[in-house]
């Protein structure tokens, strides 16, 4: 890589327009897919993988190829031979790199015209921050090759329970594990040798309620390896949760248009930051043209109540003994990990940064991430909320009923499990998220028992929903996950409380007006 | 405008279990591969797929059925499990080197009657994954969860088209559906069972041969092992059983020439069994001369602008422009809804009417599994539709006098000719080749072609005229050659097209037919192969490819 890398540097040097950085980034994966369905194996794909990412950069850090919307033209990337043969890789990387040129090279003129076409930009910030060239060299296996065999072993076991349930139409257990090592090279100087791995596990059940609507649960859990999971007995129970679920949302009543209190768990708490808070104060999103950039003039503003703080520190590998996804040593533009206080005591301070700068923030922090081979911009990694103001895990649900007599409604919610969300950040779509719970129940001021209801979708625009938070437990709650975006599939975490709102707007889920299958599943008896 | 939603997932997104791994573009691999067909008659009674489908089948037929809708007349299952190996080596190195297992199924759900029915559009039937392990319930699980599926969106696909057709005079009815007798076939099962180690090995060192020449770009060597065992049941009572192997491997490079125009090449065999294989020494030797050819291309002259005049084609470029030509035109596909035409493609208004010189029959013939000892891709015995293979005449001294079709009727063509077949692992089955064969009622030797083509050239005085040795995607010649009037000496030239090369010209410019013969085994989609003879056009157009030449790289390779 080094010698390639040189040799690009000198004979790319001599032409016009010459690239003034160069990386390449290889990443060595063992990748293992494992998928099971009612006991049984349903595939089962093993590989090695080895991708190149080839960086260039070509004007000046002032003003170069990967400005605006031209940032994927400054990187290139293709496949590594598996064997360590190095006159093969070198002549992959040539290949990679004067392909790189000619794209970059292009962009490089693109962006040369549109500059003086174009009115001056908001943000005249440089397009590539200067930083310190690292060395880090560290050869060591995060967590094991992901076994095969035992990852089939896993899928069986986990799926088979479903069996029982003849009400589950569909189910799967999949299981992904992956060992990766990064090597990152760069012309400024830096060498980058970090280790990875996860394994992550999915159990997903679906049914039908009779009046069509489809109704799904999920676990996921995530660790740097096979033993880090939860015990075999805690698996095992949250499976026949998850059937036991299903069977109450089947009969559970359809959820109405509601605006009140509501109690969101740690685990909600932490993907509704992430989608409301965290994909904002994602660096690059502050100076893009088509940006909403809710929160980019708001440094030293105060943004959420008082109470709250938010940092992000991917550099933690566990909470609460718990593995954090979002853990890593080095970022995708080979910068080290750092732990980022964004909002300090409700006042926003910093945003997630990758190497392109935005005005009043010039340097990397360490949030450059990408999937290998895509554009690294600043991400998430492990976003974790902390707060002051809290009361006992078990007062909570009193505190939200005197929320409901205080506001004269006849129930609250409480959001006890989700499955995901989503949020749009571009001018061109309303700035609105949504977060997709699964298990919500009604509280009742008048004493009568819990409710659950299903077809529930939280929805809202974020500066309102932040700040009708009221108070929060104090046990932290985690929520691991893949985090998607313009630069690819990455791992996250959000932690956080449990918490209170005044107000949550939530909304009917559009569903399917399918029947549920005619003949019983094979087996049972009709 | 481009919207972007940042999404956090738990669940996972698709289930589909294809991951791009099991989607290489191009495969390759070594030397100890052993496909055992296991005995036919140890798997028939008991086959758990089998047995799965079978009893799946007996529940839908008699009970899938909702108030207020039609019940089914036709139902159909099929499941594809495949096992494949492959890898592929680029520059003495290995890139890629998968194992990869799937099954896949499709269930169809016909409502209506053979006249007319349900399919296709959203009636086309339900693909799914099935699971790899023979448990009973959990395969049964899959076929009842898809043929619920598949019944209610063909109730869905029949109203539709029902309202649809209102729209529509139509001029001859055809029959949605064709009958067919019901077939019992269960063949042996295939296995993969190998050790790829001496195989990764070969194409590291195929691969290796770059090494020869500093200007080439890119130099790949790749091998794909693919054994499919097919499962057919119906509602009519037809059941099939059948396995097949396939073995490909591959040599291609590609570098520029000093002009920068972008020079490629690509060999490669595909065989039903390793012992069809090139030996390492053959392939290796293969790619030497890939290698040896890229370089004479790059020296080569680029041919002149415009040239019209005699063009001879080797049996191996003959046998992909009658792949292009007549191949895809003798298929009866069957028309959009309203349509009124025959089929979809070039002879769709060409039956019973000359579509090639009268000393040129072409037939179809699937039942075959060799040609003058060559071997056959396109052999079967029952296609994907569970209907008998059969030989089927389509162009009979020039003149075309059948499409090849199956269950889909088309206008004169009721019923089905057992060339109903599908790609795996889940497409619909639809009209599809076999083994094609062109022959000439008057063969003449090689020798004697040359002399006629430099007769044609002394006619049309012309210096020279043209020799097509292999041609390219489509039809472009790769390898090319003027062959001099004066002496007959073979000049190889690059940035060659064709300008008029099409069913005109195959009717109206085609002199004459060697008496050699090449087969083109084709693997892509669905295996098949052409057989066809040398051939003389007396007057084609040649160009000089307008392609935009790349630059050179911009600095030299390692």
């Amino acid at each position: 890589m080094q010698r390639e890398l040189q040799r690009a540097q000198t004979d790319l040097g001599k032409l016009d327009p010459a690239p003034y950085f160069l990386s390449y980034s290889v990443y060595d994966q063992h990748v293992a897919i494992v998928i099971g369905s009612e006991g049984s194996l349903v595939n089962s794909t093993q590989a090695g993988l080895r991708t190149a990412g080839v960086t260039m950069r070509i004007g000046t850090p002032a003003l170069d190829n990967a400005h605006e919307e031209n940032r994927n033209s400054a990187i290139g990337s293709g496949m590594l031979p598996l064997t360590d043969d190095p006159d093969a890789i070198a002549h992959e990387l040539w290949r990679l790199t004067y392909d790189e040129y000619r794209k970059a090279s292009r962009a490089y003129l693109n962006v040369k015209t549109d500059t003086q076409v174009h009115a001056e930009e908001e943000d005249t910030s440089p397009d590539f921050s200067q930083e310190r060239p690292q060395n880090h060299v560290d050869y060591s296996d995060s967590g094991p090759v992901p076994d095969g065999k035992a990852l089939e072993q896993f899928v069986r076991q986990y799926s088979a329970p479903f069996r029982k349930y003849p009400y589950i139409y569909s189910s799967a257990v999949v299981i992904t594990g992956q060992q990766t090592r990064l090597h990152f090279v760069s012309s400024e100087g830096s060498r980058v040798v970090a280790p990875g791995s996860i394994i992550r596990v999915v159990i997903q059940a679906e049914t039908r309620a009779e009046d069509g609507m489809d109704l799904m649960r999920v676990e996921t859990f995530q660790a740097e390896s096979l033993p880090h999971l939860p015990a075999e007995s805690e698996i095992a129970a949250r499976v026949e949760a998850m059937a036991f679920d299903l069977k109450a949302l089947r009969a559970a009543p359809l959820a109405e248009p509601f605006d009140g209190p509501a109690l969101l768990s740690g685990r909600s708490a932490g993907v509704f930051f992430h989608e409301v808070l965290g994909h904002r104060l994602e660096g690059h999103r502050q100076r893009g043209a088509q940006e909403g950039q809710t929160f980019t003039k708001k440094i030293g503003q105060l943004i959420l109540p008082e109470f709250l703080s938010v940092t992000d520190d991917p550099t933690l590998r566990t909470l609460n003994g718990m593995d954090l996804g979002g853990w890593y040593e080095y970022d995708d533009e080979g910068m080290p990990a750092t732990r980022v206080e964004v909002v300090k005591d409700g006042v926003l301070k910093s945003f997630l940064m990758s190497r392109m700068p935005i005005r009043g923030f010039g340097n990397s922090n360490g949030h450059g991430r990408a999937q290998a081979g895509l554009m690294p911009t600043g991400r998430q990694g492990n976003l974790i909320v902390t707060s002051s103001r809290t009361v006992k895990d078990s007062e909570l649900r009193q505190k939200l009923l005197d929320e409901v007599r205080k506001q004269g409604k006849p129930y609250g919610l409480y959001f006890d499990d989700i499955q995901g969300g989503f949020t749009l950040t571009q001018r061109s779509t309303p700035q609105a998220f949504q977060v997709l719970p699964v298990l919500v129940w009604r509280i009742y001021a008048d004493g009568r028992p819990d409710e659950l209801v299903r077809g529930v979708d939280i929805v809202g625009t974020p500066l309102a929903a932040l700040n009708r938070i009221l108070v929060t437990g104090e046990k932290m709650a985690v929520f691991n996950g893949m985090c998607g975006a313009e630069s690819g599939q990455v791992p996250v975490a959000a932690a956080a409380p449990a918490m209170l709102f005044s107000e949550i707007e939530v909304q009917k889920r559009a569903g399917s007006s399918d029947r549920p299958p005619i003949l019983p599943p094979p087996g049972v008896q009709q | 405008m481009n919207h972007v939603a940042h999404a956090l997932m738990g669940a996972a997104s698709a289930l589909v279990p294809t991951p791009s791994l099991a989607r290489l573009p191009t495969f390759c691999a070594a030397l100890a591969l052993l496909a055992s067909l296991l005995p036919a008659a140890s798997a028939a009674p008991d086959d758990p797929v089998l047995q799965a489908m079978r009893e799946e089948m007996e529940r839908s037929k008699s009970q899938l059925k909702l108030d207020n809708v039609a019940a089914t007349y036709y139902v159909e299952y099929r499941v594809i499990d495949a096992d494949q190996y492959s890898a592929e080596a680029s520059f003495g190195a290995l890139r890629t080197d998968v194992r990869s297992r799937f099954r896949f199924l499709r269930a169809v759900v016909r409502i209506g009657d053979y006249k007319q029915d349900s399919y296709p559009s959203s009636g086309e039937g339900v693909s799914d994954f099935m699971p790899l392990d023979d448990d009973m319930l959990a395969l049964r699980h899959q076929l009842w969860l898809a043929a619920d599926r598949a019944y209610k969106a063909a109730a869905q696909s029949l109203t539709a088209k029902q309202a649809q057709l209102k729209q529509f005079t139509v001029d001859q009815p055809v029959d949605d559906f064709a009958h067919a007798a019901p077939v019992q076939s269960i063949g042996p099962l295939a296995k993969l069972d190998f050790d790829p180690r001496p195989w990764t090995r070969m194409l590291q060192d195929a691969s290796a041969l770059y090494r020869n020449d500093a200007q080439i770009e890119a130099f790949e060597a790749s091998l794909r092992v693919a054994v499919t065992n097919r499962y057919f049941v119906n509602s009519e009572g037809t059941v099939v059983r059948s396995g097949q192997s396939l073995y490909e491997i591959n040599v291609s490079g590609s570098t520029q020439a000093a002009d920068g125009m972008r020079l490629d090449r690509s060999d490669g065999s595909a065989v039903s069994g390793i012992k069809a294989f090139p030996s390492p020494q053959e392939f290796i030797a293969r790619g030497a001369e890939l290698a040896a050819t890229l370089k004479k291309l790059r020296d080569a002259p680029v041919t002149e602008e415009e040239y019209r005049g005699p063009v001879l084609f080797s049996a191996n470029a003959a046998a992909s422009v009658f792949a292009d030509l007549v191949g895809e035109n003798v298929l009866g596909g069957t028309p959009g809804l309203g349509r009124n035409v025959r089929t979809t493609g070039a002879f769709a208004a060409s039956y019973k009417s000359r579509v090639l010189p009268d000393f040129l029959s072409v037939t179809d013939d699937p039942t075959i599994s060799a040609f003058r000892g060559q071997e056959l891709l396109g052999y079967y015995e029952v296609d994907d539709e569970g209907v008998p293979a059969q030989k089927v005449s389509v162009i009979e001294h020039g003149t075309l006098v059948n499409y090849l079709i199956g269950r889909g009727p088309i206008r004169g063509f009721p019923a089905s000719n057992g060339h109903g077949r599908a790609a795996i692992p889940t497409n619909p089955p639809g009209p599809s080749l076999g083994n094609l064969i062109v022959r000439s009622a008057q063969p003449i030797s090689q020798e004697e072609l040359r002399k006629r083509l430099i007769e044609l050239c002394r006619q049309h005085e012309l210096p020279y005229g043209y020799f097509v040795e292999t041609l390219g995607p489509r039809l472009t010649p790769r390898l090319f050659y003027r062959v001099w009037a004066k002496d007959g000496h073979q000049e190889l030239v690059r940035g060659a097209i064709f300008g008029d090369l099409d069913t005109r010209a195959l009717r109206g410019g085609l002199v004459a037919a060697g008496d050699d013969v090449y087969v083109e085994n084709r693997s892509l989609n669905i295996p098949h192969s052409i057989v066809a003879p040398s051939i003389l056009f007396d007057e084609l157009e040649v160009k000089r490819a307008t392609t935009n030449k790349d630059k050179l790289p911009e600095y030299p390779a390692p």
